[in-house]
């Protein structure tokens, strides 16, 4: 066997040009793949991130009203408790749970301020600054002066929303915004910190004040308008979710809440383990569109050597044993195109994995979505080891066709081919 | 002791609807040892006649015995190994894989049939060139060595793994009158030394000195079959 691998390999040197060529056209797709599964993952493990961090937490609970009329930002549908008890008592019992490590309350509301040429739309976010940052580590963010602080009257906003509003730390602004009996007031804060984020959502149009002065202006005492519940990791959310659900069901509130784990809190991520699916298809056809130059190879191999075919089965090669040594050859150059290729785009994934993609350009006008703009591809061994398998295999079966033909070829035909 | 045996022998090639006979009802033995050449014009069969006896291909009608086994129904796969482990061809252009040196073509045929060390084989390799007068050139790949020295690896090639018989189509048409010499003396030799049956298709007369026995093939059948006294195991 080592013979015909020997054998496969120096055949790929009769023709050094023909077999360079179908070696980078199957490098080409490999780091094609190794490169762009690693700007996907990068992509959905930085939106996943994302999301979870500023939208649905491990496990969300919201109102089910709220979750239909999510967008209005509507805060008639508050979390109150499990029968209107109120938040707190809700939060303790749920933080007793075997793997809630976090419970983060949440008010989001919408206000406005206007400056002297234009009204400005933003979000606010009533949040306990302690339990925030542990969850999304909020004051790393921060550019200038301090996080917000329970009890006072004080805000902390990005350094574009900084930017429009022509503000400083110090400052005071006034926002205007509609209570949860739909009363039209504003208040004015002094602004006491700035963060940077990459995420226009987070830079442009949200500002955070402390949830208990939140909920006092909002007129929503002991409420939130979501829990997020935070477990030891993503990935283990679905175990403990069942604990969490059963807890509500004890209580008669899974009729009233909507208890939801990440994956199922937005539909936005479900998409991302569709497209997930649908690349490898795309893997798989780039790696076969490669092939074509190697099919057509191995047809003009099998053509040109049909006199030495034919001498081979002469020697007492049966056809199977010609086709393993097509096979081979092909799956030379297989092994030799996707072992440069996985190298290759591993080298320039790993390089971008540090540098990132800036796609901000392309990416304006999107500040709704928490996307970040800059990508950083996932560089793992996994993916090279993954683009490197596909395609030896799929180069190797590709060549079964020539081969097949190699092996049927009747040993006197082969040889009149003299 | 009779090697092969052909009765009534016929071969029809199909060329669209057209039916061409290349061998006619030939009936013909060969024995163990013979050193046989088969003469006669292009297009008289020739080369049909060496593909029928060496298992390359089937008659379409008669039967063929090899070594006392009926070819007829036996499966590609059988008449592959009959191939393997008995038949040992020679070829006019000598039909040696370009990117194996002299020593790995002849190699090429010992893998094929036994499983000895790499010791073992590396020595058979190199007895058998040295037999053919290939000593020192066995790193050479084909391109590096003349017509005479490539048709020597192919006799090596086709003599290594002990064949009961050797086929050789034109083996002599592409190399000088000089060296055609030589490379029939060593065949020769090999006839004598191991009792290999040899059997020849050719236009060379000097191959026709050689031979023990003299087959003329013209229009499919055979026209002349006589023995010779020149070579041979028999002679």
């Amino acid at each position: 066997m080592i013979f015909l691998w020997n054998l496969a390999a120096k055949n790929l040197l009769r023709n050094r040009l023909r077999s360079i060529v179908s070696i980078i056209a199957i490098a080409i797709s490999v780091a094609v793949i190794v490169f762009t599964r690693g700007l996907l993952m990068g992509f959905i493990d930085s939106t996943f991130s994302l999301y979870i961090q500023y939208e649905t937490g491990h496990i969300k609970i919201v109102n089910q009203e709220y979750r239909l009329k999510q967008r209005l930002l509507s805060l008639n549908y508050p979390v109150d408790g499990f029968n209107g008890e109120g938040v707190a008592v809700m939060t303790d019992q749920l933080t007793e749970l075997e793997g809630i490590e976090l419970v983060v309350p949440r008010i989001k509301f919408g206000a406005m301020a206007s400056t002297e040429h234009e009204a400005i739309t933003m979000l606010g976010w009533g949040v306990d600054p302690v339990l925030e940052d542990r969850f999304t580590k909020i004051e790393e963010k921060l550019v200038a002066g301090r996080m917000i602080q329970n009890g006072e009257k004080e805000i902390v906003l990005g350094n574009g929303l900084m930017e429009k509003l022509n503000k400083r730390v110090g400052d005071k602004v006034t926002l205007l915004y509609t209570d949860s009996f739909n009363s039209f007031k504003g208040v004015t804060f002094r602004i006491v910190g700035v963060i940077s984020s990459n995420l226009p959502l987070i830079n442009e149009r949200i500002f955070f004040l402390p949830l208990d002065l939140a909920q006092h202006l909002l007129e929503m005492p002991d409420q939130v308008t979501e829990l997020l519940l935070i477990t030891p990791n993503a990935n283990q959310a679905d175990v403990f979710f069942p604990a969490v659900e059963r807890l509500f069901s004890a209580k008669n509130a899974l009729s009233r809440y909507s208890v939801l784990t990440w994956q199922e809190a937005n539909e936005f991520l479900a998409y991302m383990d569709l497209a997930l699916k649908i690349y490898d298809l795309i893997y798989i056809f780039l790696v076969l569109l490669s092939s074509i130059v190697v099919i057509n190879t191995m047809v003009m191999i099998v053509k040109e050597r049909t006199q030495e075919i034919g001498m081979m089965a002469a020697l007492g090669l049966q056809g199977r044993d010609i086709l393993k040594l097509i096979v081979m050859e092909g799956a030379v150059m297989g092994i030799i195109g996707s072992l440069l290729g996985s190298l290759f785009g591993g080298m320039i994934t790993r390089f971008l994995s540090v540098h990132g993609i800036d796609y901000s350009q392309a990416m304006s006008g999107m500040e709704g979505f928490l996307i970040d703009p800059i990508i950083f591809p996932s560089f793992s061994v996994d993916h090279m080891v993954f683009a490197f398998i596909l395609g030896v295999v799929v180069t190797a079966i590709a060549c079964i066709f020539p081969a097949r033909r190699a092996a049927r070829l009747e040993p006197s035909e082969a040889l009149r081919d003299l | 002791m009779t090697l092969i045996e052909l009765k009534g022998v016929e071969k029809i090639y199909q060329q669209g609807k057209i039916e061409v006979p290349a061998l006619k009802g030939i009936d013909l033995t060969v024995e163990t040892g013979e050193f046989t050449t088969i003469f006669g014009p292009s297009g008289s069969g020739k080369t049909t006649l060496l593909n029928m006896i060496g298992c390359l291909d089937k008659p379409t009608a008669g039967q063929i015995t090899f070594d006392q086994r009926e070819l007829g129904g036996i499966s590609k796969k059988e008449l592959a190994l009959i191939r393997r482990y008995n038949i040992g061809f020679v070829f006019q252009s000598y039909n040696l894989i370009p990117v194996l040196t002299a020593f790995e073509n002849v190699e090429f045929a010992v893998r094929l049939v036994n499983n000895r060390n790499d010791k073992e084989r590396r020595q058979i390799v190199l007895n058998i060139l040295a037999a053919v007068g290939l000593e020192g050139l066995e790193n050479r790949r084909p391109n590096e060595l003349s017509g005479g020295q490539k048709q020597r690896v192919a006799i090596a090639r086709a003599l290594v793994k002990e064949p009961k018989l050797i086929l050789a189509d034109e083996p002599t048409a592409n190399l000088d009158s000089k060296t055609s010499i030589e490379i029939l003396e060593i065949m020769v030799k090999m006839n004598q030394q191991l009792k290999t049956t040899f059997i020849f298709s050719t236009h060379d007369p000097q191959v026709m000195e050689y031979a023990s026995r003299l087959i003329e093939i013209r229009d499919g059948e055979v026209s002349i079959d006589q023995k010779g006294e020149k070579a041979g195991v028999y002679s």
